[in-house]
């Protein structure tokens, strides 16, 4: 019943909802008690033929009043506890987003989306459940169930009520019992299909080797053996879901067998009427659903809890990178300043920088070449704060990026991923991704200055194209095309490339560098790259080894050297010889 | 995108196809059916023992004692056999639909490892996986929920008429008229509910799909300060979803149990109003008016489940739709087209001028021609996309040719039997896939004739063993999801284990172009030296020092050999083979070579 006490804040919030909610699902209760006792004082009159044709029609009447009124009730209440409770799923679902965006990369890349996935939809719907139907089930149990009993007792006959509920508490102890069962063998029940599902993931992934080695047979022999398991462990689960009814239908008709012996015999005295006995026995009827909603509350209280648990520690998981007291709200501007004596990720301790000191002119653009792993991106995300730099700092023109907000540090940079994201919205909402409100031309030239305008106009819708899961597939270039057009719109003082020319050709990427030169006149650009070309003309480039600079210098200096860079730039000339297969140029 | 969709199905073709399954189990069904008569005869007579008790003791107040005894036995007795064969008839009709369910699956399954790779490019794994699983899941609930529940409430409706009819012909024929309103009630509700249910499922899917994608895009989204903005894009697709199920409640409250309370109650006035008119002038027997009231009352629960299952019933109609799609896929794995049943005994391997294309529109082979004489080593070079792949994936079978042949031996490929070929022809592929299970079973697969000495003698032929041995459970060390607690290079020589336990003629190699460090890749480079003695070889090879010796080198661009030829003789010629050579090996160390192009 914790559950209740821990979302005492939404029942506060919603007091008006729940309040009338109960009480119309209370007075619901209370109208379903009439219709038995106008049977009863109905079947006395038919049986004494004291029956007179106005006071049929006055009872008929007033059963269909109590109709209206109980439908009219039924639909406010449901409305209102039902409702509330969806209002409830839509409120933590917010938040649980609103969190989502404030928490650092780290946490993205320690937790799997799949899990993240499921506390926002079957978390959320377990509790979403325990704030409605667990309160119907929980007001329900008792009003209901008191109303049946004390109505029995005080109108009908106590004695015969209390002889009649001795075995009740047996149906209630033998449900709960099949609940745990239930519950349990559910549990493997899915364990079962989850192993069915590794299986079949296992086999789709691996179908060429399974092909190849002519698997088949067997890989279908061993499917039929992890699909038997799961039939084995549902028919477990049936075994104890069948026996519900059974047991409900059998106890209930004893119930009926006690009511009947018992109340002949107060018949009998006089003590009581037949139509009473009647009545009765439809109470008794009335008396079945209370019982089994106890039952059931429990189930789905303890649901509720755990799911609850289980949010409120996702909220309470604190962001790692957060605004210093006191940060400055101006967008920071002017040279890049690294200086980090050393650099790992939280919580592993191999260093993937370290002694990393350059300084990036305003307008300067920097090239970052080298292995992978050696560390280029690194350098590139700390500038972002998507991690923070312990042992060092970096700073941009006079301020170190940890005393700004990171609202303003980031408002400062335009950043193109190595994996180019994009969203299931049009091309154009795409590209204006950080600037809702740009207008067309704006967007048309980044796109032109990206060399994505062409492809763009293929397309059958042009700019209005739908991409991402549901749309049209592009290819890697094309994303990556998109995704620098989306940086350029913003017009930061700072763009980084993260490796961003990587698929598109040779051709492509001169003129995209080119149109940048031209258009970043007074802005610092920093280019990390495998491919050495797409950071021949940067001012001055490094070139990254195990997280240490091993060179430093222009294009033509470091050719000179003659060390990784001019053995790279040399080898990266035959590829592109081989790629062409053969001819040079 | 190449979905055999002319195969269109109607909602009543895909029903008759999902009962059709039902025949497999006649008796079984049979007998559960008369189980359930028998459950449902019991609860109809419940009612009727009462009414002789109140009407022939209760109400005379007559009270001999023998009469009586028995009737309470039969009463007592009555409910016993309802709820033994109810509990028999739930159980027997959902073990029926499990089975159907397995029957289903395995079916699928099966058919999923008959079809061919070009099926598999075309279609995404997770969607498959899906449909082998989950849209058999919802089928379930069809047949566990929807189709049991239906049965059983349609049999306990016929039956409460019948008790109704016995007692009073007049009154059940006047209760009778409540079925059309019912029957309206439950039609109008279907109507209105799988529009709002559909409107439901379609909010609920765009929003998980935004919080997928941003989940996924996370970063981006911080990076471009777009927080605030995708917080309000993501809470007004979730008011979308909250009015939608508001909706839905709205719809429930209106039609669901209100409603069927309504129409209880219009049946009790009915009931009511008929004894009581009839009591103006004759005497009522009390029993049948307590009868049918009882009947009533239990009337309204079939409806009211029946009701429920509804929207269940739409969305199963939608998942075995698909499932019957898949089951009709004509994209079938190439087969043998002969039975000759040709052996594979020397192990010549040519190809006479094939022409092959993945979309009938590109051709990535183009007239390849070359032959591998018994024993041979052919390696293929080039680079990516030049068609390496194909040509091993054409040899394996994995697609259908349509110019040109490949032969072993003299015989079409398209001759030999699945079994032949697969025993015969190894591939060692560049990922090296591991199945969960043990280090055994990775190298043994289901060849249960090969021994655990065969396991380990070819284990240590490929000098596997020394690592093997040095795991806690040696042969029996288990193997997580995809190998993952082995290193590539361990996985590698694994695999290679796993092709020579079989012992074959002709070896298919995709070198891997995965880097491992110095020692697997020495205990590798050995092990592939030994595997190809003895056996002829069609080597795909990313690093050309790997392949100096071979027979034959094939050059490959752009689906064609370009040049062909021994490694002296081609690095003499000076061309594409000669550059990618120096590409390799040229300026002094090989420390760049690990970059593939």
């Amino acid at each position: 019943m914790r559950i209740f006490f821990d979302l005492w804040w939404f029942f506060k919030q919603e007091r008006m909802k729940y309040g009338f909610g109960i009480i119309f699902l209370m007075l619901s209760s209370f109208l379903s008690m009439i219709p038995p006792y106008v049977v009863g004082v109905l079947v006395d009159d038919i049986r004494t033929r004291s029956l007179t044709s106005m006071t049929l029609i006055r009872w008929i009447l007033f059963l269909i009043i109590i109709g209206i009124i109980y439908y009219a009730f039924g639909y406010i209440w449901r409305q209102l506890i039902f409702g509330s409770s969806i209002i409830l799923a839509n409120q933590l679902r917010n938040s649980l987003y609103k969190h989502f965006t404030k928490l650092s990369p780290n946490f993205f890349q320690k937790r799997r989306i799949g899990d993240l996935m499921a506390h926002a939809t079957n978390d959320i719907n377990a509790v979403q459940n325990a704030a409605g139907e667990g309160i119907l089930t929980l007001i329900d149990s008792i009003t209901m169930g008191g109303m049946v009993i004390v109505t029995m007792s005080v109108l009908i006959n106590w004695k015969l009520t209390l002889i009649t509920l001795l075995p009740m508490p047996i149906m209630v102890l033998l449900t709960m019992h099949y609940g745990n069962l239930l519950h349990q063998r559910f549990g493997k029940a899915q364990a079962a299909f989850s192993g069915l599902n590794d299986k079949v993931q296992e086999n789709v992934s691996g179908v060429r080797v399974i092909k190849a080695f002519g698997e088949e047979k067997a890989q279908i022999q061993l499917f039929r053996k992890a699909s038997r398991d799961v039939v084995d462990k549902n028919i477990a689960v049936a075994k104890v879901d069948s026996l519900f009814d059974p047991t409900i239908t059998f106890i209930v008709a004893f119930c009926y067998f006690l009511a009947l012996i018992f109340g002949s015999v107060f018949v009998m005295q006089g003590s009581m009427t037949i139509g009473g006995l009647t009545s009765f026995t439809l109470y008794l009827g009335q008396l079945v659903w209370p019982m089994l909603a106890f039952g059931f509350l429990f189930n789905i209280v303890e649901r509720g809890s755990a799911s609850y648990d289980r949010i409120r520690r996702l909220l309470a998981i604190k962001p790692e990178i957060t605004d210093q007291k006191g940060a400055s709200e101006d967008v920071p501007s002017g040279a890049i300043t690294y200086a980090i004596k050393e650099y790992s990720y939280p919580g592993n301790q191999a260093k993937v920088l370290s002694d990393i000191h350059i300084t990036v002119k305003q307008g300067q653009t920097l090239g970052i070449v080298g292995k992978t792993g050696a560390g280029k991106t690194t350098m590139l995300r700390l500038l972002l704060r998507e991690f923070d730099v312990i042992d060092g700092q970096i700073s941009i023109g006079a301020m170190p990026i940890r005393s700004v907000t990171l609202d303003a540090l980031r408002g400062a940079i335009g950043y193109v991923p190595q994996d180019h994201i994009l969203f299931s919205a049009t091309i154009a909402e795409n590209i204006a991704f950080a600037k809702p409100d740009a207008s067309r031309e704006a967007i048309e030239r980044v796109a032109k200055l990206a060399s994505i305008h062409e492809d763009i106009l293929h397309f059958k819708d042009g700019y209005e194209t739908v991409v991402g899961e549901r749309g049209v597939t592009l290819s890697g270039g094309q994303k990556q095309r998109i995704s620098i057009a989306r940086a350029l719109l913003a017009d930061p003082e700072i763009l980084i490339f993260d490796d961003s020319l990587s698929a598109v050709d040779a051709r492509t990427e001169v003129s995209i560098l080119h149109a940048l030169k031209h258009e970043r006149i007074n802005k610092t650009t920093l280019i990390s790259a495998h491919r050495l070309s797409a950071v021949e003309h940067a001012d001055q480039i490094v070139v990254l080894d195990e997280g240490k600079i091993i060179e430093h210098g222009t294009h033509e200096a470091l050719i000179k050297k003659n060390g990784w860079y001019a053995e790279m730039y040399a080898h990266q000339q035959l590829e592109t010889i081989v790629s062409k297969g053969g001819e040079k140029g | 995108m190449n979905e055999e969709k002319n195969t269109q199905f109607s909602g009543r073709g895909v029903m008759k196809r999902l009962l059709s399954y039902l025949k497999h189990f006649k008796w079984k069904a049979t007998a559960a059916f008369l189980a359930l008569i028998i459950a449902t005869g019991a609860d109809v007579l419940g009612p009727i023992l009462m009414k002789i008790f109140i009407d022939d003791y209760l109400t005379p107040r007559r009270f001999p004692t023998e009469p009586l005894v028995l009737l309470g036995i039969s009463f007592i007795g009555v409910y016993a056999v309802s709820a033994m064969f109810h509990y028999i008839q739930v159980i027997s009709f959902q073990k029926i639909a499990l089975n159907i369910i397995q029957m289903m699956r395995v079916q699928v399954f099966a058919k999923v490892q008959h079809l061919g790779l070009r099926f598999f490019d075309q279609t995404p794994g997770g969607s498959l996986v899906s449909r082998i699983t989950n849209d058999t899941e919802t089928i379930k609930d069809l047949y566990v929920t929807v189709l049991s529940t239906i049965v059983n409430s349609t049999i306990m409706m016929i039956g409460i008429f019948a008790g109704m009819f016995f007692l009073d012909v007049r009154l059940a024929l006047i209760c009778f008229i409540l079925m059309p309103f019912l029957l309206l009630l439950m039609w109008a509700y279907r109507m209105l509910s799988s529009k709002v249910y559909r409107v439901t499922r379609v909010k609920l899917s765009q929003l998980n799909a935004k919080l997928n994608e941003s989940l996924q895009g996370m970063a981006m989204i911080q990076a471009m300060r777009q927080q605030k903005r995708l917080r309000n894009e993501f809470g007004k697709i979730n008011n979308d979803h909250k009015k939608a199920l508001l909706k839905s409640v709205r719809l429930n409250s209106l039609m669901l149990r209100p409603a069927v309370y309504s129409v209880y109650l219009i049946g009790l006035i009915m009931i009511l109003g008929y004894f009581g008119v009839q009591s103006f002038d004759s005497v009522v027997k009390i029993g049948v008016l307590y009868a049918f009231i009882n009947y009533l009352d239990r009337f309204f629960d079939p409806i009211n489940q029946i009701m429920q299952q509804l929207t269940i019933f739409q969305q199963a109609m939608v998942s075995a739709e698909r499932v019957f799609g898949l089951l009709d896929d004509k994209r079938l794995a190439p087969v043998q087209e002969s039975d000759a049943n040709p052996k594979v005994s020397d192990g010549r391997i040519e190809f006479r001028d094939v022409t092959f294309s993945y979309d009938g529109k590109t051709d990535v082979l183009k007239h390849i021609s070359f032959t591998a004489n018994p024993g041979e080593t052919v390696a293929l070079v080039g680079h990516t996309g030049s068609g390496k792949s194909s040509i091993i994936n054409l040899l394996m079978r994995f697609y259908p040719i349509h110019h040109g042949g490949i032969f072993i031996d003299g015989q079409p490929l398209t001759a030999f039997s699945d079994e032949e070929l697969r025993k015969r022809i190894g591939l060692v592929l560049q990922d090296s896939f591991m199945f969960v299970g043990d280090v055994n079973d990775n190298i043994r697969l289901s060849h249960h004739e090969i021994t655990d000495e065969q396991v380990q003698a070819a284990a240590e032929f490929v000098q596997a063993d020394r690592f093997i041995k040095k795991l806690p459970g040696q042969y029996q060390e288990p193997v997580g999801e995809r190998g993952s607690t082995f290193s590539s290079g361990q996985r590698q020589l694994l695999s290679f284990a796993r092709t020579m336990a079989l012992n074959p003629k002709v070896l298919v190699l995709d070198e891997a172009t995965a880097s491992v460090d110095t020692e697997t890749e020495e205990a590798i480079q050995t092990a592939l030296a030994k595997m190809r003695k003895g056996r002829t070889t069609i080597a795909i090879a990313h690093r050309l020092s790997t392949i100096q010796d071979a027979d034959q080198i094939l050059v490959l661009h752009r689906g064609e050999i370009v040049e062909r030829g021994k490694h002296q003789e081609l690095l003499q010629k000076g061309g594409l083979y000669f550059t990618m050579y120096q590409l390799q090996h040229g300026k002094g160390s090989g420390k760049a070579a690990s970059v593939s192009p």
